[in-house]
């Protein structure tokens, strides 16, 4: 049985027209035009335990209000959502307790003062026995390498310290679903490194159900199997991440070093010249005329080097958000 | 139940943060009972009686609502409900197995309760230093009755407080000026600023079919031993059923309103 079952998933926030300036206004206190926001428009999925899942797509694609959704913050416009069995937006305190939110750009700290009291707190919310608090905190402070920042004022925390404190804020009560928003935003490399470190040594030890939604595509390269892909709020791709490569690169790429000076218009009879520079060219061929452009590039050209390489995903991905041809 | 203590226990430590404001916020407290006492120790030097109270009962009066108001009106020094419901951060608590209601009256009672401490400091210097006279009800029935209305209140102002900040949910815009004039209501028509017998009858009889004088006159002019015992028990009758009310409409504004909350702010 699927962890999380999404079937045909809409929400449509309804927002109201603002005309400009003061007798809009006032206009508009009496009567309100309301529009839809079509955020997420009938999305699919599930997933299952244990799995560690990408949610990507460009900003306003509909990624956060689909987790809003799922951690019951928000009620669907339609469609039928369940995680754990429960129904999201019923708040059940045996749902809340199996579940934690994390959103890169909000914090739940008490800002004036340690954040230990902040995991206090949490224990006693989610009524966490003292010894398995105990257990559990020691072993995320271990992992984050926090132990002599745990009585700073989360005020004078840096943002890479402070959001390993929001970390161990959410997960004191050990929760089974983790939904993770862009936790990487605003960190420097090292900081994005270790973070994703984390995640990925938190999901393989605790066999938690992670979704992480990110535009940082190392973030997901690195630690997603699976990816589910959304555009302004329609799904259109779910599946391993290198199966994008074969379903929409329909192309390869050759990068070329030159011996000598070569005339580039003939270049552009082997395929699209992407990048000239010599003595490093890259050109872009159909998939299955690979090979055969690679025999007459070396044939006809003086060859030093030669490679075939697949696009980069995030190129795949941009240009499929764009609607272009993948090259 | 232990998760709300953890909640005024953290609140304590919270408002101890800001010491300075603090302090400040003391000092303004001990110069508007020492303005007010001044200023009605003015208004008694010409004459005995004013608005129908004698300097002793008009003093005893003012002091009292003082007093009472510390803990009415008072609420916790980042009480920002309005702003949480605005920028999303109300998400942070919808998502785990808490009350928000009662994580705020929980923070309410913590701030309530530094008051108290430093209010019954105050007040009992300022007794020493000026000695005025006050005069109370000898009844202990008055007494009684006066402390519960008081507490009831406390709860009522929480209450109402909440409805006008869950306005919010519907226009985020406006939620400072609703809560602003709100206040301004309350206050006056509370008894904080003038004993509310001094209006015509026609507009006190009015007033007893609105949750405001319950929150401070009624409990003062018990204390002071204006209304009769059975007056008195149903003054406290009344209160009750405000505090019904207005927590049965705080609660359904609130469930109404999450209906319409987008968490917005990503
Ligand atoms: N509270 C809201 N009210 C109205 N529109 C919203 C609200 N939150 C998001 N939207 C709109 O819904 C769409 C999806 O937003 P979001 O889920 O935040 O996307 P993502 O997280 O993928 O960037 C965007 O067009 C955004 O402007
Ligand atoms: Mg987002």
């Amino acid at each position: 049985m699927p962890v999380i079952d999404i079937k045909n998933l809409k929400k449509y926030y309804k927002v109201h027209q603002k005309e400009p300036g003061l007798s809009g206004s006032i206009k508009s206190l009496f009567s309100r035009k309301y529009y839809d926001v079509k955020a997420v428009d009938g999305v699919s999925f599930d997933i299952g335990e244990g799995e560690l899942v990408g949610f990507i797509g460009p900003n306003g694609a509909g990624k956060t209000t689909t987790l809003k959704v799922l951690s019951g913050l928000l009620y669907p416009t339609s469609g039928h959502v369940s995680v754990l069995g429960y129904t999201p937006w019923d708040r059940k305190p045996a749902f809340q307790k199996q579940f934690s939110l994390v959103m890169g750009q909000k914090n739940q700290l008490w800002w004036d003062l340690p954040a230990i009291e902040s995991f206090i707190l949490n224990k006693e919310i989610y009524e966490v026995p003292d010894a398995q608090y105990k257990k559990t905190l020691d072993e995320l402070v271990e992992l984050l390498d926090v132990a002599d920042i745990l009585k700073v004022q989360v005020r004078k925390l840096s943002l890479g310290q402070r959001m390993k404190m929001e970390l161990i804020a959410a997960l004191i009560h050990s929760p089974k679903i983790l939904f993770l928003d862009e936790p990487t935003i605003g960190l420097d490399v090292v900081m994005q490194k270790k973070m994703r470190d984390f995640i990925k040594e938190y999901n393989q030890r605790f066999n938690s159900t992670i979704i992480l939604t990110s535009h940082y595509m190392d973030d997901v390269k690195e630690l997603c199997q699976r990816v589910i892909i959304i555009d302004k709020g329609k799904l259109i791709f779910d599946g391993a991440l290198d199966e994008i490569v074969k379903k929409y690169a329909n192309h390869k790429l050759l990068t070329v070093v030159f011996d000598k000076k070569v005339d580039q218009d003939k270049l552009s009879e082997i395929g699209q010249v992407k990048e000239f520079n010599f003595p490093k060219a890259v050109i872009s061929v159909k998939r299955t005329a690979a090979s055969m452009a690679a025999a007459e590039l070396l044939q006809h050209f003086p060859v030093a080097d030669l490679n075939i390489e697949e696009p980069q995903i995030e190129d795949i991905i941009r240009e499929v958000f764009t609607g272009a041809d993948v090259a | 139940m232990r998760k709300y203590f953890t909640v005024f226990s953290l609140s304590f430590q919270n408002e101890f943060t800001y010491r300075l404001n603090f302090i400040l916020w003391r000092f303004r407290n001990v110069l508007r009972i020492l303005m007010t006492l001044f200023l009605w120790t003015a208004v008694f030097s010409s004459r005995d009686a004013a608005l129908g109270y004698s300097r002793t009962q008009m003093i005893s009066y003012v002091f009292l609502v003082l007093i009472i108001q510390t803990l009415v009106l008072a609420a916790p020094s980042n009480d920002n409900v309005g702003g949480e419901i605005n920028n999303g951060d109300l998400s942070n608590y919808l998502v785990k197995p808490i009350s928000y209601l009662n994580f705020w009256l929980s923070r309410d009672w913590a701030s309530k309760f530094l008051n108290i401490i430093f209010a019954v400091i105050e007040f009992s210097l300022l007794w020493l230093v000026f000695r005025p006279q006050l005069q109370f009800s000898e009844n202990m029935v008055h007494i009684l009755l006066g402390i519960i209305v008081w507490v009831v209140g406390i709860f009522t102002y929480f209450f109402l407080t909440k409805m006008a900040v869950f306005v919010a949910f519907w226009y985020p815009e406006n939620t400072w000026g609703i809560m602003f004039i709100v206040l301004v209501f309350m206050e006056i028509l509370s008894g904080f600023i003038f004993p509310l017998d001094v209006l015509p009858t026609m507009a006190q009889s009015a007033l007893q079919f609105t949750p405001f004088p319950y929150l401070i006159y009624y409990p003062v002019a018990i204390l002071i031993g204006k209304f009769s015992i059975a007056h008195s028990l149903q003054f406290l009758l009344q209160s009750l059923i405000w505090l019904f009310i207005t927590h049965f409409l705080a609660q359904k504004l609130w469930r109404l309103g999450l209906k319409v909350y987008s968490a917005s702010g990503r």
